[in-house]
């Protein structure tokens, strides 16, 4: 339903660590028309400039919790309320070049009334990195 | 008394009662429920900052509408335990509008995602914490969904029977498009309220279940995405026909494999089946406590397209029912990647064809 809003420009950014760029992050609200206990978020599905990302490489922070997404399985008492951002952090050494880059992302959440492929969002756009 | 005798007894009773005023309310027909909006109606607008809480509720009540009814987990901060503050600031909006909380619409999702299955018991406290919270902000009236659509939870719904007294919240599944009128689902709830006497225990009924052909805006969202229009032209007259929902399926298989038409075929179970007739109601109406008036697309001439609201309501008035008909616009999803979605504007037309079809002005 949401999907159009699902990926912010602000929060759209390289990661550095220890003066390392070590990977890159967006900010990405729930597509679905409620917040959800974490267990319920299925995943994402990366694919940037061509390149698509494994769940391996992402962590999902939410407040001043990351989360690998084994653990978002478990996090039963973590509830990922309606419209508010959380940051999807990808892993890729050298993160991304300043300059526009094409972003695709896929969310899925399984509620557990809808069948088992559950519901999925999906955003195409572009969305320039500044720094 | 076998299980079917049981049951019979039960809906002959509400019949009966039905029958014996029934005949005095035709002639006089006033309706005894009032209007109401499900706030899933303006969840783009409260997604966007377009509108806040106090917003949708002041919309309500410029309607001369009365029900407010929220899906918990999209709108209660720190679910299922707000902060005091928070409740005190609800409860006083709902007086300064002069609105009252209708149903609090929650979920059970008792397969955590595909991760684990919740244990029964871990499904009951679930519910108890959500029936806390709707007894903390005043609502009678609780929808709990929890597996599929079209699957009863009487287990669970049984055990957390107890907790519903307590609080004094009514537990009121929905029955939702496809579940039949007559069947399973609903023999499942009426052989638990004959077995235990309960009074916390009925149905939530919404208007989807009788759809009199599909929504087009839904249709026309399928072709937009890729579907074929000898597919939906397909899935629009086999519905009328009276195809079911896995025929149709199975259908379309045959027709093609992309992806566009199956999600399309698959999308349309969603609706009906045309075989629910709306007078089935009445053998249930004492159980009623909660209506979804759904709508997809509101007509220039005040219709709702797919669904037969003047067989509808009528049905309601004689039944005596005396709850709320919330709103539930869903045609925003149908609409939004194409044209700007106006969710108030729609409610209202809603609004204006309840009133006319309730012999208001």
């Amino acid at each position: 339903m949401f999907d159009k809003y699902m990926v912010m420009t602000r929060g759209f950014q390289n990661v550095i660590q220890n003066g390392q760029i070590t990977g890159f992050q967006m900010k990405v609200r729930i597509t679905y028309y409620r917040g959800v206990f974490l267990p319920l978020l299925a995943g994402f599905d990366v694919t940037v400039d061509g390149e698509n990302f494994k769940p391996e490489q992402m962590r999902f922070t939410l407040g001043s919790h990351t989360y690998t997404f084994d653990e978002v399985g478990k996090a039963e008492k973590v509830h990922w309320d309606f419209g508010v951002p959380a940051t999807l952090t990808i892993l890729k050494p050298g993160g991304l070049k300043p300059g526009i880059h094409d972003v695709e992302v896929i969310q899925t959440v399984k509620p557990s009334y809808m069948p088992p492929s559950g519901f999925t969002g999906r955003m195409k756009r572009k969305i320039t990195l500044v720094a | 008394m076998t299980r079917k005798e049981f049951l019979q007894t039960l809906t002959a009773a509400a019949a009966a009662t039905w029958v014996q005023t029934g005949n005095a309310r035709a002639q006089t027909a006033k309706p005894e429920f009032k209007r109401g909006v499900t706030f899933y109606s303006y969840q783009e607008e409260y997604y966007t900052h377009a509108m806040t809480l106090e917003d949708c509720i002041a919309e309500v009540a410029s309607m001369g509408a009365e029900g407010v009814e929220i899906i918990a987990e999209e709108m209660v901060p720190n679910y299922p335990d707000p902060p005091e503050a928070w409740v005190e600031h609800w409860h006083g909006l709902m007086e300064k509008y002069h609105t009252k909380p209708s149903c609090l619409d929650t979920f059970v999702d008792v397969y955590w995602g595909g991760r684990r299955n919740m244990t029964l018991q871990e499904s009951v406290d679930t519910l108890a914490a959500q029936m806390k919270l709707a007894n903390r902000m005043g609502f009678k009236v609780m929808r709990p969904t929890t597996g599929p659509v079209r699957d009863a939870a009487p287990a669970m719904i049984e055990k957390a029977l107890p907790i519903a007294e307590k609080y004094d919240v009514r537990i009121a599944p929905e029955i939702h498009a496809p579940i039949p009128t007559k069947g399973r689902y609903i023999d499942s709830y009426l052989e638990i309220i004959a077995k235990t006497k309960t009074k916390h225990l009925g149905f939530n009924p919404d208007m989807g279940i009788f759809c009199k052909r599909l929504p087009r805006v839904d249709l026309a969202r399928h072709m937009r995405d890729g579907a074929q229009e000898k597919v939906i032209q397909y899935l629009d007259r086999a519905f009328q026909d009276g195809v079911g929902s896995e025929e149709r399926v199975a259908a379309v298989r045959k027709m093609s494999s992309a992806e566009a038409d199956l999600r399309a075929a698959a999308m349309t179970g969603g609706y009906g089946p045309i075989t629910n007739n709306p007078k089935d109601l009445l053998d249930i109406m004492p159980y009623c406590y909660n209506v979804h008036g759904k709508f997809y697309e509101m007509t220039d001439d005040l219709q709702e397209y797919s669904i037969p609201y003047e067989e509808v309501m009528p049905v309601f008035i004689e039944g005596g029912y005396s709850g709320y008909i919330d709103s539930e616009y869903e045609g925003q999803r149908s609409t939004q990647d194409f044209k700007e979605t106006d969710s108030c504007e729609e409610v209202r037309r809603h609004h204006v064809m309840m009133k006319r079809l309730m012999g208001e002005a």
